[in-house]
């Protein structure tokens, strides 16, 4: 149906061999709504709000002055042509910011979409025409798109009907508005700019190869001199480099704040400028040696600067020097702490009261509860599972070539003094182990591999198992010799579903998959001692 | 072979997924009960059962009885007996874990709330983007996702999975907007794109093409009431693919400005693990605070005390089933659900072996009504006495009123039982201290042997609670085991602050509130304890001096160490007088579900074991007269069978070649005995026919080679050769 | 202030004609031999011979092919009216064979005014593209297919290329089939089949001589006497500027920035630069104009993220330098933590941060594209352990750190 009528728009542009035709007739309905209100749809294109001045805008902006003066030449004043530009720096250096902030001070029509939003080439494209043709996606059209395209030659063609009509009407909007100036919010001349918006990321879709010459061709293939291209990226431009070239568009550069940009950034609309700023001597230099991105900076300020006026009952005050020492000298051992921490967790009071609670009633010995010390493992698991886990753990850890002489073949009791020798005879290859380790990481095994050695260790394991059982209480049933062996294969999924063990890829040579643990060591050493397991025998090394 | 083939696997791979809907947790069972009576499992449960009025051994014979008479009626009571049970049963278990998880979910709700308030001062500042494309203008600090992590300390997710529902629901009910998303819409396969459909499948109940957050934008903007926050809960942080959450989060925190969403994100580890998996960037957006749900063992011991201490549903386990179910648990089970699926199987196995089981429920139907020694109504009566041919004549009306009073007695200690138990519980209650290990040694029979040496009725302890006061200066005379938790729980007591004795009093009181005679006494002691207290505080007026004050306060120590002696030995006075284990008490088997060996073989039934030892001795199963019971291999066993003997001698790598000779030596040995033995057994008719024109050729040999091979692949006793040894196949199975 | 008016005036004409390539190319087409009176007169004589033809118009992206090509049919539509019937293809919307046949058939069904059908099969438009020509050829029609990209349409089974050019061996069809590629073996992809139908005719693009630079410079900047502009203005502003070509240092940086970026667009890039950030209160183009536009055009982006970099992400750098050093063929992040940790042991530096700390510098850099992933998209592998290798040279970490303001000195000795 939507195809249909698709169709017969197509047809009657194509027969009418310029677009003039039809941008009339969009002029026609444009003028009937025109009159009622004063065209509210080209009125969407604008940035919204209240129009601001340079001076605010550049005030809003400490240290990206001559960023902006370049760009505000490069688009230059009303009604000129621009060839297409690249704006990059890193993240949260405010290019996006920036650039909006200049539409809204010039008042000039745009059409935005950000690659991350508009995730696939489809959604880029219909999200643009959309936009040009004021469709808004809701309930009444079911939520469609004005058209349907995919393919980039219909994108162009459709992009370049829109944008002809949007010309024409931006064109006698312009007469309008000359003709009547009682519109004081009234749109500046009549080109059309198209952003986009986080581009490094179109690398990384499926149809990067023939998406962004096409995006950096847009310009040249539609070759209307009213339209004005913006790219935005994260990434410079040679990172864009692909086999088939491109004319680049002109680069402007963002570079990252300097540290005084910083702080100016920072102290600005903060409610006790003063506090904040002795905050800053503190804080500001140390932080900046790890990162100088905004966001993680204002991040970690947020809960630092909480934690420096703890002490202080009245925010208010104007630091003299020795307050300032005084904070600074509490505020020290949180500095080293947020420094070494990339992402804290809070606990939310009302729910610290449950773990108080939790804590009370800890797990028993045999570890059917949870343990709240740092060195005790934080969460349940069966005990076949842990078994598992560790054996898991040696598998990666531990060259094959060695199980034969770590475990004893029957992995009884009696293989605890074998088990010293092998690892001083293997001295010699653990040099090339551990690098291989360190540039591989842990190593795959088969699944026949893993149940051997977790046949190993739980028998060797039965009897620190025993030991303890006696000393509770005879509990163990009689006739379940080896309890720990059955339905390892569950334990083993549910393993791999909580991402300790992952399915590596099948090895070539026999069709088996071939599985790999991803534990950390201290884990595995948590797991290992909370089953009184001696792990430290079995992994080798120093 | 084929029987084995049948039954055995079904039990013992319950794929995750198996737990799902509780009632088909109860198929393997019936299988297994149908496949039960042969000898390798008989013999067993023989030696586990103590020899009783109705053995579940006869009961096994009865049952097999029972199928090939197929009685409906007994069937449908039974049934019903059972249905009864376990939704009281059900009903307890829910009820406890709500009220487990209300506060949490309380606080969750409030933190929402407060966030989403926060959310909306944000975005006041740039509103008129809102319905634009592009981002409002904000800094990046209010751009932050507020994200809660709801930490499940468990591995296995199973659990949680019906809790976070839960979450979705409550959520619901106070008017947010909730979807749920799972793992399987984070893989990296479809990328972003499948969470977002998934996404605008729950709130536009539409699928649209093409998804994106413009459509979620618009369609929340036109809810009536968006005035509420959007949540979306996210299962199992671990199982999604990394990339693809960050990028999600990435997305959301872009628009968070204008569609006001919360994340909630499941965490089976720890908190950290949100590291590992996403990226900075990502890790950057988020604004995290972590709510604990209530702990795996914090629930196990809810559901103890719900079900197995405090009501008695007419069923209930021994003291083998119990530590049973507690190993089962502690090695494998690691889920709520399954120690719950096991019980489930106990009461099913119980309701279907007991033969009075289901004449209980009448009996506790007419306890209600008041009248104690009615008549049990005729229907029951009928199938009680037809229950087991075997035991009818000796099953007379006089019988089964008999049975009347003996489970009101049982009914009765089995409450007092429950009631010390709970006393020992409150008194234990607090560190890596488990209900389900203090019911295991509660209901142990040699301990009770032990506390009263040949008094396995209760009148003696009748004899004893002759003076109500010497239950304090009680000197118990049963030996504890040293460890036990019993003996624990003693300690514990001896050394406790003054006000948690007196806190601890006040719960017993409320525990013991209709047992008068120990109701009193604990009331007794709380008087003591008062008393001392006041005349306590007085002295505290009176005296000013220190050294005084050092004595008054040594003496304090001693007034209170004589009322926890007062206490702790009432304890153990308790202990020997009501505590008798169900098993002590006759005529228990009625309520008591025992035999562990079908509870093991339902829930771990390992099968390879069962099929291996089915191939080594077949004749055990295919009872026929050709091959007889001595480990020689015959020509008339079955091929599988045969090879799978045959290949026990080779290590774990079997040279294709030399057992394919030693399979076909043994199919074309006909030595002269066997062939004349063989004349009589119908079985080797055709195989004498086949021998006589002319040794069945190598053709055929090969391809029952072949067939047995593929057969035992299938089995997962064997593994196929591998590209670099063609000749060798690998045996996977090993041992028993 | 008139002259403000003035200048902006002169800003909006120079940016225009910037913008404009059909401008700028126009005075580079009267010599005889220049490609645009080749390409002419192949294209008439194929007009009023009614022949076929083909011709490959190769060079670098920029120097103004399509520009040129767009100038002759304009030329061309103006000398014949409505007997040249102009489709243009472009590689990258139509490399497919289907899409391309069906653009055909629509812009065929435009030019006259038939129906197009969307749903119509590639054998239907290819056999309708098939007599159109021949319907074209009896009405003395020329068929002029222009397909940019060429050698995106040699991509595949090269079935366009091939229907089109064994069209062309008929004599009843007309048409010129004029293919525009940056890639100079552009006729070296045409399979056999095709490449023994096509006539090997290729115009080669060259970079323009320094004279044609400086008459492009005059013609695009100098403004015009006689226009709305201020005469006498104008006078100025052209005198300034012909003033300014003959100035040594000028010429300096036109050649300078012509040597590394020879085509005409970027030298219209370039002069957009300038002209851009002409100072509207001054009202005339500066020799300062052009120097800021070169600095702001050769940019170095490794140096510019280089100099962004924190200190941590600089010791990562320099700790993966090392390892390049020792010649490790392989090496993953664990294995720079190594480095890093021992580098910390020998010299007690004072930031030594926690792994993940380190984790994310690391991904900061890998996001600036400094550094990459050695191996394809390794799910499975955990980022710490996927191999990694840098994307700078040596030398430009050690100049680099040089240029970073806060550098410790240190770490610059352990770089070199």
């Amino acid at each position: 149906m939507g195809e249909d009528e698709v169709l017969s728009v197509t047809r009657r542009t194509t027969r009418s061999s310029s677009a003039t035709a039809i941008s009339t007739k969009n002029d026609v309905v444009e003028r009937i709504k025109s009159t009622h209100i004063c065209s509210p749809s080209l009125n969407d294109l604008l940035y919204g709000g209240e129009p601001i001045d340079l001076d605010v805008l550049l005030s809003n902006f400490p240290g990206r002055h001559p960023q902006i003066r370049e760009l505000l030449q490069i688009l230059g004043p009303s009604n000129t042509p621009m060839l297409p530009i690249f704006v990059y720096g890193g993240p949260s250096t405010g290019k996006t910011s920036i650039i909006l902030q200049l539409f809204r001070y010039l008042n000039r029509p745009f059409v935005y979409s950000s690659c991350r939003t508009c995730y696939s080439p489809r959604i880029l494209f219909e999200s643009v025409l959309n936009q040009l043709s004021h469709h808004r996606k809701n309930a009444t059209n079911g939520y469609s798109s004005v058209k349907r395209c995919e393919k980039p030659s219909d994108f162009v063609n459709f992009l370049r009907e829109a944008l002809v009509s949007m010309v024409n009407r931006l064109k006698e909007n312009v007469g309008k508005s000359k003709s009547s100036k009682k519109r004081e919010r009234s749109i500046d001349g009549h080109m059309v700019y198209l952003i986009f918006d986080k581009l490094e990321l179109v690398r990384d879709w499926d149809k990067s190869s023939s998406i962004l010459p096409l995006l950096f061709n847009l310009d040249s293939i539609l070759n209307i001199p009213e339209v004005g291209l913006i790219f935005i990226s994260s990434t410079p431009p040679d990172t864009f480099y692909s086999s088939m070239g491109y004319i680049e568009p002109v680069p402007i550069y963002f570079p990252n704040y300097s540290e005084d940009d910083l702080r100016q950034i920072l102290v600005r609309n903060q409610a006790y400028p003063k506090l904040y700023s002795s905050f800053l001597d503190a804080v500001l230099r140390p932080f900046c040696r790890i990162t100088r991105r905004l966001d993680e900076l204002s991040a970690v300020f947020s809960s630092l600067f909480l934690e420096y006026c703890k002490p202080l009952n009245d925010l208010a005050v104007v630091p003299n020097e020795d307050l300032k020492r005084r904070l600074f000298s509490n505020l020290q051992p949180h500095i080293s702490l947020f420094l070494n921490e990339t992402f804290r967790v809070l606990s939310q009071s009302s729910s610290g009261a449950e773990r108080t609670k939790g804590r009370e009633l800890r797990g028993s010995k045999r570890k059917i509860g949870t343990h709240d010390e740092s060195d005790e493992l934080d969460f349940h698991m069966s005990t076949s599972a842990k078994y598992l886990l560790i054996s898991a753990f040696l598998a990666s850890r531990n060259p094959a070539t060695l199980d034969a002489s770590l475990f004893d073949s029957r992995g009884g009791s009696d293989s605890r003094k074998r088990r010293r020798k092998p690892s001083e005879t293997a001295k010699g290859q653990k040099e090339a182990e551990e690098e291989e380790l360190l540039t591989k990481g842990p190593g795959s095994f088969p699944l026949e591999r893993l149940l051997a050695i977790f046949q190993c260790i739980t028998s060797v394991a039965e009897d620190y198992l025993g030991e303890e059982v006696q000393v509770e209480d005879s509990l163990e049933v009689e006739g379940q010799d080896g309890p720990l062996m059955s339905d390892v294969l569950l334990q083993l999924s549910s393993l791999c579903n909580a991402n300790f063990i992952v399915k590596g890829g099948t090895c070539p040579l026999e069709g088996s998959t071939r599985y790999r643990s991803v534990v950390t060591e201290d884990l595995a050493l948590k797991v290992a001692k909370s089953v009184k397991f001696p792990l430290a025998k079995y992994v080798y090394r120093r | 072979m084929k029987k084995t083939a049948a039954s055995a696997p079904s039990p013992a791979e319950p794929s995750p997924h198996q737990e799902h809907g509780d009632d088909n947790s109860l198929q393997p069972f019936f299988i297994l009960h149908r496949a039960a009576p042969d000898k390798s499992d008989r013999k067993p449960s023989r030696r586990s059962v103590p020899s009783s009025p109705a053995s579940p051994d006869k009961a096994v014979n009865s049952d097999d009885h029972d199928d090939c008479s197929g009685d409906l009626s007994r069937e449908h009571l039974r049934m019903e007996a059972f249905q009864h049970a376990w939704s009281d049963i059900e009903t307890a278990i829910q009820g406890v874990l709500q009220s487990i998880d209300s506060a949490t979910f309380e606080a969750i709700h409030s933190w929402i709330s407060e966030s989403f308030s926060i959310i909306r001062t944000h975005v006041s500042s740039g509103f008129s983007e809102i319905a634009q494309s592009f981002p409002a203008a904000v800094d990046s600090v209010s751009r932050r996702l507020f994200t809660g992590l709801i930490l499940t300390k468990n591995v296995e997710l199973f659990d949680d999975l019906r809790t976070f529902e839960e979450v979705g629901r409550f959520l619901r009910s106070h008017g947010c907007h909730v979807a749920n998303l799972s793992s399987m819409d984070f893989v990296a396969k479809n990328g972003i794109g499948g969470c977002i459909t998934s996404l605008l499948r729950q709130f536009l109940a539409t699928s649209v093409d093409a998804p994106d957050m413009l459509t979620l934008s618009s369609w929340y903007n036109n809810q009536v009431n968006n005035d509420t926050p959007i949540v979306l809960i996210i299962d199992d942080l671990e199982r999604c693919c990394g990339s693809v959450l960050s990028d999600f989060i990435l997305l959301l925190s872009e628009w968070v400005m204008k569609i006001p969403v919360i994340l909630i994100i499941g965490v089976a580890t720890t908190p950290d693990r949100l590291r590992s998996i996403l990226q900075s960037e990502a890790l950057q957006c988020l604004y995290p605070f972590k709510f604990n749900l209530g702990t795996l063992a914090e629930r196990m011991d809810a559901v103890v005390e719900a079900i197995l201490v405090k009501q008695s549903p007419g069923f209930f386990i021994s003291h083998k089933v119990a530590v049973f179910m507690r190993n089962h648990f502690v090695n494998h089970g690691g889920t709520l659900s399954s120690f719950i699926r096991a019980l489930k199987i106990a009461c099913v196995q119980h309701f279907s072996m007991e033969p009075f089981s289901f004449v209980l429920r009448g009996l506790i139907e007419e306890e209600i009504q008041g009248s104690k020694h009615g008549a049990l109504p005729k229907a029951i009566y009928n199938c009680a006495s037809n229950i087991s041919p075997c035991e009818r004549n000796k099953m007379d009306e006089e019988a089964v009123q008999r049975l009347v009073p003996e489970i009101a007695q049982l009914r009765r200690l089995h409450f007092l039982w429950s009631i010390v138990v709970l006393c020992l519980y409150e008194a234990g209650k607090g560190d890596e201290f488990h209900v389900l290990d203090l019911l295991c040694e509660a209901l142990d029979p040699e301990f009770y042997a032990s506390r009263a040496p040949g008094s396995f009725t209760q009148e003696t302890g009748h004899t004893k609670a002759s003076s109500p006061n010497d239950c304090f200066t009680h000197q118990h005379k049963f030996t504890m085991r040293k460890n036990g938790f019993i003996s624990q729980v003693m300690r514990k007591v001896r050394d406790l602050s003054e006000s948690h004795l007196l806190s601890l009093l006040k719960r017993w009181e409320r525990h013991t509130a209709d047992i008068i005679e120990i109701h009193e006494k604990v009331k007794e002691l709380q008087h003591m304890l008062k008393f001392e207290n006041c005349q306590q505080v007085k002295k505290d007026s009176v005296e000013i001096a220190k050294i005084r004050g050092l004595q008054n306060k040594s003496n304090l120590g001693r007034d209170m160490k004589r009322v926890n002696d007062k206490a702790s030995s009432f304890l153990a006075y308790l202990i020997e007088k009501y505590m008798q284990p169900i098993e002590c008490v006759p005529s228990h088997e009625i309520v008591c579900f025992k035999n562990v060996k079908k509870l093991q073989m339902a829930l771990v039934g390992d099968s390879r074991r069962q099929i291996q030892v089915d191939l080594l001795e077949s004749h055990n199963i295919l009872s026929c007269s050709c091959c007889r019971n001595d480990n020689i291999l015959l020509s008339s066993m079955h091929d599988t069978s045969i090879m799978y003997s045959s290949c026990q001698e080779h290590g774990d790598l079997v040279n294709l070649h030399d057992w394919y000779q030693s399979f076909k030596r043994i199919l074309l040995c006909p030595n002269s005995k066997k062939r004349h033995k063989l004349k009589q057994s119908p079985v080797s008719k055709k195989r004498k026919i086949v021998d006589d024109s002319e040794k069945l050729s190598e053709v055929v040999i090969q391809s029952r080679f072949c067939r047995g091979v593929a057969e035992l692949q299938i089995t997962g006793l064997l593994r196929m050769q591998s590209k670099r040894r063609p000749d060798f196949v690998q045996r996977v199975a090993f041992g028993l | 202030m008139v002259s403000d008016n003035a200048a902006e005036k002169a800003l909006n004409l120079i940016r225009s004609r910037l913008c404009n390539p059909n401008f700028i190319f126009r005075p580079l087409c009267d010599s005889p031999d220049s490609n645009y009176s080749k390409l002419k007169f192949i294209v008439s004589s194929s007009v009023t011979e009614a022949c076929n033809n083909s011709v490959l118009l190769l060079g670098p992206r920029g120097s103004g092919k399509v520009a040129v090509l767009d100038l002759v049919l304009e030329d061309l539509l103006l000398e014949y009216p409505d007997m040249i019937n102009l489709i243009r293809l472009n590689g990258l919307l139509h490399s497919d064979d289907n899409s391309a046949v069906k653009e055909i058939a629509r812009q065929l069904c435009v030019e006259h005014q038939l129906l197009f059908s969307k749903m119509a099969s590639f054998d239907d438009n290819s056999e309708f593209m098939i007599a159109m020509l021949r319907e074209c050829g009896l009405a003395h029609k020329t068929i002029v297919f222009v397909l940019d990209e060429f050698d995106l349409f040699t991509q595949g089974k090269q079935r366009l290329l091939y229907a089109l050019l064994d069209a062309m061996q008929s004599v009843t069809s007309q048409a010129v089939v004029i293919g525009v590629s940056c890639r100079l073996d552009a006729d070296q992809l045409l399979e056999k089949r095709v490449k023994s139908r096509f006539s090997h005719r290729k115009l080669l693009f060259l970079p323009p001589s320094e004279e044609d630079i400086y008459r492009l410079l005059d013609h695009v900047l100098s403004l015009p006497v006689d226009s709305s502009l201020p005469h006498d203005y104008a006078i100025e502003f052209n005198a300034k500027l012909h003033s300014m070509f003959s100035d040594e240092r000028f010429r300096q940086v036109i050649n300078s920035y012509m040597n590394f970026s020879p085509t005409v667009r970027h030298l219209v890039k370039f002069l957009f630069r300038a002209a851009s950030d002409m100072d509207l209160k001054l009202g005339y183009l500066s020799f300062e104009n052009f120097k800021s536009a070169i600095s702001s055009l050769q940019r170095q982006p490794k140096m510019e993220c280089l100099r962004d970099c924190s200190i941590l992400e600089l010791y990562i750098l320099v700790c993966m330098k090392r390892l390049e050093v020792k010649e490790q063929n392989s090496y993953s992040f664990s294995a720079v933590m190594k480095e890093y940790k021992s580098i910390h042991d020998s010299f007690q530096t004072s930031d030594y941060y926690s792994q993940d700390v380190c984790l994310r510098a690391f991904e900061h850099v890998l996001q600036r594209g400094l550094v990459c992933f050695a191996d394809g998209r390794g799910r499975i592998q955990s980022t710490e352990f996927r191999p990694v290798k840098l994307l700078i040279s040596f030398a430009e970490i050690s100049q680099g750190l040089k240029a970073h303001h806060l550098c410790p000195a240190f770490l610059q000795k352990l770089a070199s």
